[in-house]
């Protein structure tokens, strides 16, 4: 039986659409797990071989990993969320309304987008707060670090966009009150609110603006920055723990 | 031979060698290939495992609670209270206690600035990927923390019991009591812990170690200030505790 199997599997990774697919053989040796990482996408995240220290889950708690994770779960969520929604002031919150009552799985889909847009924000802080306390922003990964700073204001961004759009009076009041924070810049302020709003208040204009920045123009800035900054991460050479030293993380052991 | 000069073994099946001159950094300088791992299948099922257990775990919870939806839209009606999403509610918390240019604009761009120059100011590249850098590191991060949390809630509880802007209105012109007087309050706030430092120790202290500081003021004052404006302020923005909200109101709800 075992050897059935054991046949089965070697037929199937010797089969010609197999090795048209992936062009490596079973990785169960160096060189075809080698192979595995050079020939795939996957190479663009990880060398072949990584250092041990920076997969310590507590050097950096995988908050990062967690966070384009939430990004992706929103991504998905958020399609099926379009499918049922329409940013009119008419039918928007009755949208939200129909999509809880009547459709399959509709309460769970809309829980999963907010309560994972909450945990994006807070996993983006944690992990910058990560990233400060390892010190992982020094040379060569500067730039990375402030891609992150526009990482995490474009998370907030799209978060704060996609407030207003089930359109009941806790959408409509915390917009009212974030924007209103802009009217305090002394000199384009009024002209800030008025170009976020598309007019004086919150209202149809405003809707139609936020739904626009929140299923397009924001997922979109995120996709390409954090695409931006996985690729980064790789350039730097891995994680900084990577950068202490064998002698001090033998130290350290001790 | 130590173990640091050993180098890959030739493969087999390979009839090349890749030979670079690489200029350090690198990954791999001064670094045996005994403390690295295969990225496939090791990592590759570390992150699977992270990915789907963070995807069940938000599963689970959105089975378990409801994303709230109040009543339809209306502008003729206000909420009480009106408040922003959590994570600006340290904004709106601070707008309590200062004039809003200053606590929506200024004190907000100045925060961003700082997080951008960090790499900038402290360019050395000691004990990066080390957690605190220091023993020394972790203990200023302790007590600035410490000192932080106190300091700032107390400065919410007293501004809000004694607001210059109300006390000294008819004395005092309104630019001075509220921007100058909160403005330099929350100055002292963040400078007091850089000077302590800079007593405490010895020799000069290194630029890692102010920021350690000035990161920490700043993390732990938006901790503060969010939990304040999130937790507990209620009707009429008033502070009130949590679980003693007049007119029923449930912070919470407002997710
Ligand atoms: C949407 C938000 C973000 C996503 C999806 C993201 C994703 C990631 C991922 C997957 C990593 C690999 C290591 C890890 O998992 O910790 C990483 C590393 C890193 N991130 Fe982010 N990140 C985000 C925001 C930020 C922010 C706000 C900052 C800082 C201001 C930042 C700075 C960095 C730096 C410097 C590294 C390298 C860390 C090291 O070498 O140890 N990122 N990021």
């Amino acid at each position: 039986m075992k050897n059935l199997l054991a046949n089965l599997w070697e037929k199937i990774v010797t089969s010609r659409p197999w090795k048209a697919t992936f062009r490596y053989g079973l990785p169960n040796n160096p060189l075809d797990r080698s192979l595995i990482m050079t020939e795939s996408l996957f190479f663009h995240l990880h060398p072949v071989k990584v250092n041990k220290k920076s997969i310590k889950p507590l050097y950096s708690m995988g908050l990062g990993i967690i966070t384009t994770v939430m990004f992706i779960i929103l991504s998905i969520t958020g399609i099926f969320l379009m499918f049922y929604y329409v940013p009119s002031t008419e039918l928007a919150y009755f949208d939200i309304v129909k999509l809880q009552t009547k459709v399959p799985f509709g309460q769970l889909l809309r829980n999963m987008h907010r309560w994972g847009a909450h945990a994006m924000v807070l996993t983006a802080i944690l992990h910058m707060v990560r990233v400060f306390y390892t010190g992982a922003y020094k040379p060569p990964r500067e730039i990375n670090w402030i891609i992150g700073v526009f990482l995490l204001l474009a998370t907030f961004i799209g978060s704060f966009t996609g407030y207003l759009l089930p359109w009941d009076q806790l959408a409509f009041w915390a917009i009212t009150v974030g924007t209103s924070v802009a009217t305090y810049e002394p000199l384009m302020g009024k002209t800030i609110q008025k170009i976020l709003l598309g007019g004086p208040e919150v209202g149809q204009a405003s809707l139609t603006r936020f739904y626009g920045l929140h299923v397009m123009v924001v997922p979109a800035v995120l996709f390409i920055l954090i695409a931006f900054h996985l690729w980064r991460v790789r350039k730097d050479g891995g994680l900084a723990a990577n950068e202490i030293p064998d002698e001090m993380e033998a130290e350290n052991d001790n | 031979m130590t173990t640091k000069d050993r180098s890959f073994s030739r493969g087999s099946r390979k009839t090349y060698n890749l030979v670079e001159i690489v200029k350090s950094p690198t990954t791999m300088k001064d670094r045996g290939p005994e403390n690295t791992i295969f990225a496939f299948p090791i990592v590759a099922i570390l992150e699977l495992a992270l990915a789907l257990g963070s995807t069940l775990f938000l599963i689970l919870f959105s089975l378990l609670k409801d994303a709230p939806l109040e009543e339809l839209a209306n502008p003729l009606i206000t909420t009480d209270p009106a408040k922003a999403p959590w994570y600006f509610m340290g904004l709106q918390e601070m707008l309590e206690h200062m004039h809003p240019t200053l606590a929506g604009i200024i004190l907000p761009g100045v925060a961003v600035a700082f997080l951008i120059s960090i790499p900038f100011i402290d360019y050395s590249k000691e004990n990066a990927g080390v957690w605190f850098s220091t023993a020394y590191g972790k203990k200023i991060v302790g007590w600035t923390a410490l000192y932080t949390v106190i300091s700032m809630t107390g400065f919410v509880l007293l501004d809000n019991a004694f607001p210059p802007r109300e006390l000294l209105r008819d004395v005092l012109p309104n630019l001075i009591t509220q921007s100058v007087i909160p403005g330099s309050v929350m100055t002292f706030l963040v400078v007091l812990p850089v000077l302590v430092l800079m007593r405490t120790k010895k020799e000069k202290p290194t630029a890692r170690e102010v920021m350690l500081v000035l990161f920490t003021v700043l993390f732990f004052t938006g901790v503060v200030l969010t939990l304040t404006g999130f937790l507990f302020r209620g009707p009429g923005f008033e502070l009130y505790l949590p679980w003693a909200m007049p007119n029923g109101y449930n912070p919470l709800d407002g997710l």
